[in-house]
Formats: C-alpha cells, structure tokens, sequence
C-alpha cells in the first residue's frame, strides 16, 4: 500500500462525514414535510385539485288556487364583468350604449360587496342576442366580460297580487348570518317578501352540488362526487286571479271616484277578501303598486329610492297587513255587541240623536256626524245609520262601569292582535286602555289619565284605536261565522313534484269570543239593514244577495277622510268577507262600499259591475 | 493480467446501488410521464438513454484511466470546448430560455455540459494527482485553481450556474482528497464568499448603470417566464428571481415560487406512504412542472411518501459509500481523485435536486442522480460509474 492511503485516511473521513450529514439533513427535512406537516400539505393538494360547483336548484313556482301561474321562472341571458371593470371606464361606456344601462348603475352592481371578491357579477339582464353577438364578436374589448344564461323569476300577471307574491332578491348579509338561513350561498336568491319570503322553504329548492378533479390549467378531469339538484316545491295560494284583478281595479275606480269628488289626496287603498269559515285569503290588494320584476337582477339605489322614499306612496307596503287606521264606525258593530253581550243596551232600546251629545258634560259636548240629528233611535237604528250618538251613550256606560270590559271584548275578536296571516309584516293594530295611554305617555304626565272621552271615542271607531283592513275583515268574519275568528292565510296547498298537494293549510279557529248566538243574530240582522236601507243603501241598491255590512269614515287629523267599508255575503249563507278601504277617499259608503260591492259580486259569480254611491255619514 | 480480468473484478455493491436506482427511476420516470401527450415516446427515449449509458458505462470501465495521467492540456481544452460548443454558430439549440444543447443538422444531440463534467473530474485528478498528496505553495494553488476556475467561469458565463456549482463543488472534493492544506481551504473559502458577494454587488451597479434588467420582487411573476428577453448584466433574473423565492416561499406562490410551492405540497402530501405508484394528484393533474425531470424526486415524495424517499436515501448511502470506499482503496492518488470527483458530483447533486423539492436549496436545473428523465445525464452517470469500476479493477494493479 502506497503511503497516500494512510495520509488521506482522515480527509476520507471527513469525506465520508460530509456524505453522512447530506443525507441526514434531507433525510431530517423529509420526515418534518412527510410526518410532521404532511397532513396541511394533503389538505393543500386536495385544494389543488378539489373544485365544487353548485347549480342552483329551479325555485318553485307560485299558483293561484285554480292553477293559474302567477309566478314562474324563465331563462334569460346575462352579462357578468368582473370587479375590476369598475375601474375601466371606455369599456364601461361601450357597455352602457350596449346593454341600455347606465355608467353609474353598471359601477354599482359592480361593486356588490357580498359575492365572492373575485366572482363576476351581473350587470345586466335580458340581454338581446344582437348585444350577445356583439360581445363574443369582439371580445377582445371587454376582457373579463362573460354572457351567461340564468334562471330568473317571471310574473306571467304583471304586477297582479304584486303583495301578495312578494319579490325574491339576492341574500343579505344579515339573512345569511341567521339561523333561518342556515346552509345558504352567499349568491342565493331568496324571498325577501310576501309568499316568496313566507314559503322560502318550500320554494327553494336544495342545492346540486358537483365535486370534480380539476388538473393545473382548471380543466375537469372527472366527477368525484355528484348531487342533483333538488327542486322547489311549486305552492298554490289561496288567491283567485280573476277576482285580484276585479280588486286591484275595483281600487283603482274607487280611488277614481274619490278624486272625481274632490279627494285629490286619493292615492292609496286597499282591498281585501276571504272565506269567512277557512280564512282563506281570495284576493288582496295593495294600492299603489309595484312591478315585482324591477327588483330581477339586482334593484338599483335610485329605483329602490322610489320604492321606499318619504316621496313615494309607500308602493312596497301591503296595506292590507302593515297599514294600521283608526276603524271608525266600523268598530260600532263590535262596540254594539259588547254592550248587548254586557246588558249595556238592548236591541230595541231607544237613544235620542239631537246631533250633539253632552253626556260628559257641557264642556265635552260631542256630535253626531248628522248635524240634524237623527232624533229617536233604536240600537238597530244606530248600526243602520251609523248614529254617533248611540254608541257616545254605550261607550261612556262602559266608562262609568270601569273594568275596561268594551277593550276586552274587542280584544277576544282579535283586534289589537295578529290575526296570525302567512304572510310577514303583519302589524297587530292597537286597543287603547289605561295602561296603554300611561306607557305611551310616559313623558307627559298630563297626558296619563284615562277620561271617559277615551272611552267614548273608541265607541266609535276614533281616537286611539287602530286596525289593520285584514282585523276589520276577520272580526267580521267572525261575525259572521257564528262566533269564530279564523286564521286567514294565503298558502292553499304545496304541491308535489307530480303536482298533487302533498300538504294542505287546514282552517285554524284563532278567536272565539265570549258572545251568545242571539246578539250576534242581532248585530247581523242590524249589519243587513246597514246594506238595505242604512248607509250602505246606496252602493249596494240593485245587487242580488243580501251583504250584511258596516261603512266608516275615519277622520284623520290634517287629511281628508279614510273610506272604509266592510261586508259578508250571502247574509243567509255567509261565504265571503271584504273589506276595502281607501286612504282620503272621503265617505265609506260612497266610495268603499262600491268596490266592496264589486269584489263581493266577482266572489258570488255575479256580474261584476261599478256603482256610483253616496254616503254623508262617517 | 488481461482487460477480460479487470472486467470481471467488479465492485458488487457499486453495481448493486446503480442497478436498483435505475430500476427505481425507470419506474418513477414511468409514472411521471404516464399522463404526458407523449408519454410513450420519452420513456422510450428514457430507455434509449439507458442502453448508450451502459456501452458508456463499459467503455469508461475497459479504458485504462492511468493514460490520462498526462493530458491535461487536452482534457482541459476538451471541457471548454465542450462548454462552449452550443454556442458555435450551426450547433447550438436553445431550449426553455437557454442554449445548452448541441443540435447538428436539426437533429438535437446532447447536452455538452454534461459529458463536460466527466471530463473536468479527469482533468482536474490529472493535474491534482502530480502533486503527489500535498498542494500547499502558492505556484500549485495558483494552478490548479486556475485549471478549476476556467471552465467553472466559462459554464456561468454561458448562463449554466448549475453545471459551475457543480464543477466547485467537485473541485473542492478533489482538493481535501488531493491534499490542499487546511488554511488553504480556509483561504479559498473567504475568496469563494467575497467573490459571490462582489458578483452580487457588480451586478447590481452594473445593471443600475446600464439601467438594464432591475429584479426588485415586484418583477417576479412577470418575468420569470425565461423567455421573455432578459438583459440582467451577469446574473439572470430567473435566477435572481428563484434566490428571492428560496430566501421567501411565500413571496409569489403563483409566480416564481409557484414550482417550489407545488413540489412541497407533492411531497409532503405523500406523507408517511405515499398516494401509492401512478396517483400522485399533483403529478398527475400537472400542478408538478418538470416532474420527470427536475421535480421526479416531487413525483417520487407524493407516490411512495417518506418511505420511499427513505428507500432512495438508502441506495444513494450504498452508492456514495462503496464509491468512497473505491475512491479510498485506489493504489494511486490518480484514482482516487476520479473515484473523489465522481462521488462529490453525485453527493452535491443529490444535496441540491432533493434540497431544492423541499425547500431546502435554491432551485436549479440540477437532476437527480439516475432517478431524471434525460439521456445525456444518464450517460454521463453511467460513465462516471464505469470510471468508479475501472479505478476498483486495477487497485491492485
């Protein structure tokens, strides 16, 4: 052996050391990627090649009760652009010519916080094909910009039953964070009033999802995992179209003649009919209205602020369930029952109308709405003519007794409660009582005490009583369903995907007053007479069945009086209740009780036909 | 004693370790391009590579290395020329941003540099070797660093760092063996050190006077794509660029750190057994880049997990072992210092494409050692063990 060997002998150690330690380390370093973290690193590559899409299930479709589709769904075509178009204003200009949307509409819709950061959003809809063509033609131009064919709610009816329908809209951050939404995207369309946010549901439909392997370009590869979506359920509402739209119009000529009598505020009213034994809801109307179809796609600022501002008419509120207005004589027909009930009057008692009132004193001297005065008047004369005097007399008996007996009763037939509607928003009106007027008070102590004129002025409808159209016409109803107050809803059935209901709303008693079969026999034999000689003569002279009913004029401070008018027929058999009111219409019987009278006739397959009428009461 | 001896004197263990990694990267290889277009074609070129590396592989065993002894000159003209030969008008060919590969009429050849190392490691022991186990004045330090330093300066120059780094690294092995005294190394290293600084510093005035190729991060992503027309004075911005990347992966996972974050999650996603042979979902998908190449130990890592990387660990152990055990059993410094060379190639090769998967080292086009698809490197491989086995059958010679 040569003398180099035993030279080197220490620098081949260190060689050898050198190779030792190399693969030690990669050794070490693999361990620490494979063992230690190499759960994150599967869970990475699993993102890399993971890729979820959902499709969006079809919503189901809305129904009147005859089939009549009131709500369905088309496809359309969209334009997305990414977020960042905002910033690209010649391209943003070309669209706008393109697509007839405006520059500061198109940013807007651009700007969407909820979806995904990156997601394109839509910018506009129903696009015409010779803009599409244009798009792909020169997509060089609009970088980013896609055509997409999305499903989108249509209204075969217009704006028919517009409240009754409610409108869908993309899901809101406050929605999706709560627990009915439970399980929602956050680019899901959801009901966001009436039956489409009423039966979200049933209506939405459960998502498809599809789990694919995607390589590095993003191309699918295979499907990993595949769900169908499921979808909504279509539901069938209690509404009848044909007798909506003889509401939505009688409205609209109620209104008409209103201002034709010089109620130039006559703007707004509304309307509603139902089954006085199921509480099914056959029409309601809301006036003014609105397009449910401006809110496809995304409303913008300036369109919601015309639906929502001080200046607007209020369109988006359902009237029916939301407005509250004092009841006015109307109430007399509950105020009349509960003094018979409580042995305050007498069905033949007789009260004299001198067309003022000073049973609180000289000092609080009331009138009657006839100046005149009615002279002698039996409690059936009251309700017939609608006489304030009468129930001045009852409200202050109910005063002296004390106990708050009047309030009550009225509460036991709903008032001053939800009548428990399907729908959402529903307000629950107010019965005023002591303890009410002390905690609405409770800065002005002045204001606190509860005085007979409380009392006297809810006797006829006044002061600070207030009800929904719907209590005035389910109270009715009660009365005309011998005593019991129904649940009213809208949502007939839901129906299975072969189109048989698979579920269906069964009548639900919700009040049932204390009060004996003969004084409502009595108040329904007075509620004919109002029809047939009293205030409601007029509107209802000529018409075949016999409508039991009550008009009202409600004064309203710094306006013009509040039309109401409620009534069931027929008076033998009673079916159907309606309630119209109209908001400065002036006189009840003149100007509601023609469209009551319309509605009722389209109801009762009568030839539905406009009546001029007139009424001085109130 | 006759040449069909020497052939039967063969070193077992050295055989063994290159088999068995052959065979391993002839199966990596066919799963990495099992879902590639043409797939089929390059496992076959793959196995083409394969048969020319065992005629080279018996070539290098039957040739006498002891004739070498006093070629210097030649061998290292040899090297040069071999460096410098894609870049004579008619023979080169650029691929992926760079121009390494030797093409004579259309018909790509193979890549210089590699076949060029085999002849650095003969050059060098053959200059190393006269000095007969100790260097330590400055007239043999001066010459032989002179004879490393040529072609390493010629490779970077031609835009090849890794081929360089590789020719150090090499040089360095051949030195501790050759006998360069300890404060030589010492010397050499600071020199080493400043002069990776100084390369850095002139680069950057020189770019800023030129105002020519900045690499600021902000240009990462745009520009790591090597064929976009790069104008950096000495050091490229790709490479600038994968400096940046291995200092902060996370500095553009998409863009120039896009490879070494895809080769992470493939090997660390294989866990302790891997997807099993043919699943990898990060080589199969095509998130890998480069997997049947540079990134097959990434394919290796998802598909077999840490027990596989440990089984190829264990084979390379064998491999530089028994080469170390050649080297050190060699009767003359000559051998030795080839046996030296080979083995250092291999070590920081294999340091440097495993370090590079896992983050531990820079990234460079440096393969892995029998495990990469390409025939040239295959060969050269193939030769350098033929040398390891013709140092083992004359050591008592």
């Amino acid at each position: 052996m040569s003398t180099f060997q035993e030279n080197l002998k220490p620098r081949f150690a260190i060689l050898g050391g050198v190779i030792i330690a190399v693969l030690l380390v990669l050794l070490f370093r693999l361990w620490a990627i494979q063992v230690l973290d190499g759960r994150e690193f599967a869970v990475l590559a699993d993102k890399n090649r993971v890729r979820e899409i959902t499709t969006v299930a079809p919503r189901g479709r809305i129904l009147d009760r005859n089939g009549v589709e009131l709500v369905g769904n088309r496809v359309t075509l969209a334009v997305l652009a990414p977020s960042r178009a905002a910033e690209d204003t010649e391209m943003l200009t070309k669209l706008s010519a393109l697509l007839q949307v405006s520059v500061p509409e198109i940013k807007e819709r651009l700007r969407s916080r909820k979806e995904a950061a990156l997601a394109p959003r839509v910018i506009a809809l129903d696009v015409p094909m010779s803009a599409v063509a244009y798009l792909s033609e020169h997509s060089v131009d609009f970088p980013g910009v896609e055509v997409q064919a999305h499903t989108v709610r249509q209204y075969p009816k217009g704006s028919l039953a517009a409240h009754v329908l409610g409108y869908t809209g993309e899901i809101s951050e406050n929605q999706i964070a709560s627990e009915d939404f439970v399980g929602y995207d956050p680019t899901d369309t959801v009901g966001k009033a009436g039956a489409e946010r009423a039966f979200e549901g049933v209506l939405q439909g459960d998502r498809g999802r599809r789990v694919m392997e995607v390589d590095a370009s993003g191309q699918p590869k295979r499907i990993i995992e595949e769900v169908n979506p499921e979808p909504g359920r279509d539901i069938r509402l209690t509404v009848d179209s044909k007798v909506q739209a003889i509401a939505e119009e009688a409205l609209q000529r109620a209104m008409q003649d209103a201002r034709a009598d010089g109620f130039r505020n006559a703007k707004a009213g509304a309307a509603v009919a139902m089954d006085v034994k199921t509480g099914e809801i056959l029409a309601m109307a809301s006036l003014p209205t609105y397009d449910p179809s401006v809110f496809l796609g995304g409303v913008s600022k300036e369109q919601w602020r015309s639906l929502t501002g001080t200046a607007s008419a209020y369109p988006l509120t359902n009237r029916v369930i939301m407005a509250q207005y004092p009841p006015a004589s109307t109430l007399k027909a509950f105020v009349g029952l509960a003094g018979l009930q409580y042995d305050i009057t007498r069905q033949w008692q007789v009260y004299r109308c001198e067309g003022t009132w000073t049973g609180m004193g000289a000092q609080w001297k009331k009138r009657c709405w006839l100046r005149t005065g009615h002279g002698p008047q039996s409690f059936m004369d009251g309700i017939e003519n609608s006489c304030d005097v009468v129930f001045y007399e009852i409200g202050h008996s109910f005063y002296k007794e004390g106990g708050e007996r009047l309030q009550k009763f009225m509460r036991e037939f709903g008032y001053g409660a939800l009548s428990g509607i399907d729908l959402p928003g529903e307000a629950d009106g107010r019965v005023p009582d002591a303890e009410w007027k002390k905690a609405y008070n409770e800065d002005y102590p002045e204001y606190q005490r509860w005085n007979p004129g409380d009392t006297v002025n809810i006797s006829i409808g006044q002061g600070d009583v207030l009800s929904t159209p719907l209590q005035v016409a389910t109270t009715f109803a009660g009365i005309a369903n011998e005593g019991k107050v129904v649940r009213p809803h809208v949502l007939k059935d839901v129906l299975g995907s072969d189109g048989e209901p698979v579920l269906s709303i069964a009548p639900e008693v919700t009040f049932e007053p204390r009060v004996s079969k003969a004084n409502l026999a009595v108040m329904h034999r007075a509620l004919v007479d109002v029809t047939r000689s009293g205030t409601g003569k007029s509107a209802f002279r000529g018409f075949g069945p016999t409508v039991a009913g009550k008009t009202g004029t409600a004064e309203v401070a710094g306006k013009d009086n509040l039309a109401w008018f409620v009534g069931y027929a027929p008076a033998e058999k009673p079916r159907y209740v309606v309630t119209v009111v109209i908001e400065e219409g002036g006189g009840g019987g003149a100007i509601a009780a023609p469209a009551a009278r319309q509605i009722l006739a389209a109801l009762l397959g009568q030839k539905s036909v406009h009546v001029n009428a007139e009424d001085p009461s109130r | 004693m006759n040449e069909r001896s020497i052939l039967s004197r063969i070193n077992l263990p050295l055989f063994a370790a290159v088999v068995l990694l052959v065979v391993f990267g002839s199966v990596m290889v066919r799963s990495a391009v099992s879902g590639m277009d043409l797939g089929e074609a390059m496992f076959e070129r793959h196995l083409l590579g394969l048969a020319i590396g065992v005629g080279a592989l018996g070539f290098a065993w039957v040739l006498d290395y002891r004739h070498l002894r006093g070629w210097v000159g030649p061998l290292l003209f040899l090297v040069l020329l071999l460096i410098i030969s894609p870049r004579i008008p008619g023979l080169g060919a650029t691929a992926k941003g760079a121009t390494l590969w030797l093409e004579v009429a259309g018909i790509r050849l193979f890549q210089p540099s590699e076949p060029a190392k085999i002849v650095f490691i003969a050059m060098l022991a053959a200059a190393i070797s006269h000095y007969k186990g100790r260097i330590d004045s400055r007239r043999e330090v001066g010459r032989v660093v002179s004879l490393a330093l040529a072609p390493v300066l010629l490779v970077i120059a031609v835009g090849d760092l890794g081929t360089g780094m590789v020719f150090l690294v090499v040089a360095a092995g051949m030195l501790l063996i050759g006998g360069l005294t300890g404060r030589w190394f010492v010397v050499l290293g600071l020199a080493a050190l400043l002069s990776a600084g100084a390369l850095f510093g002139v680069n950057e005035i020189a770019n800023r006077v030129l105002e020519r190729g900045p690499y600021d991060p902000a240009y990462i992503s745009a520009t790591d794509k090597a064929s976009t027309r790069d104008t950096s004075v000495l050091i490229k911005r790709y490479q600038m660029n994968r400096l940046l990347v291995f200092v902060d992966p996370t500095l553009d996972p998409t863009g120039a750190g896009y490879n070494l974050a895809q080769s992470r999650i493939a090997i660390g996603s294989g866990q302790i057994a891997g997807k099993g042979l043919g699943s990898g979902t990060q080589g199969n998908l095509n998130f890998l880049p480069e997997r049947h190449t540079d990134f097959i130990f990434s394919v290796l890592g998802e598909e077999l997990g840490f027990v596989g990387g440990v089984v190829l660990l264990g084979l390379y152990f064998g491999l530089l072992i028994t080469s170390l055990e050649i080297s050190a059993s060699s009767r003359d410094l000559f051998g030795a210092l080839i046996a030296t060379g080979v083995l250092s190639m291999w070590t920081f090769q294999i340091l440097e494409n495993v370090g590079m998967t896992i983050g531990l080292m820079p990234i460079t086009g440096i393969p892995l050692p029998f495990m990469s698809y390409g025939a040239s490197f295959m060969v050269t491989n193939f030769a350098a063990t033929g040398m390891l086995l013709s140092v083992w059958a004359r050591r008592y010679l």
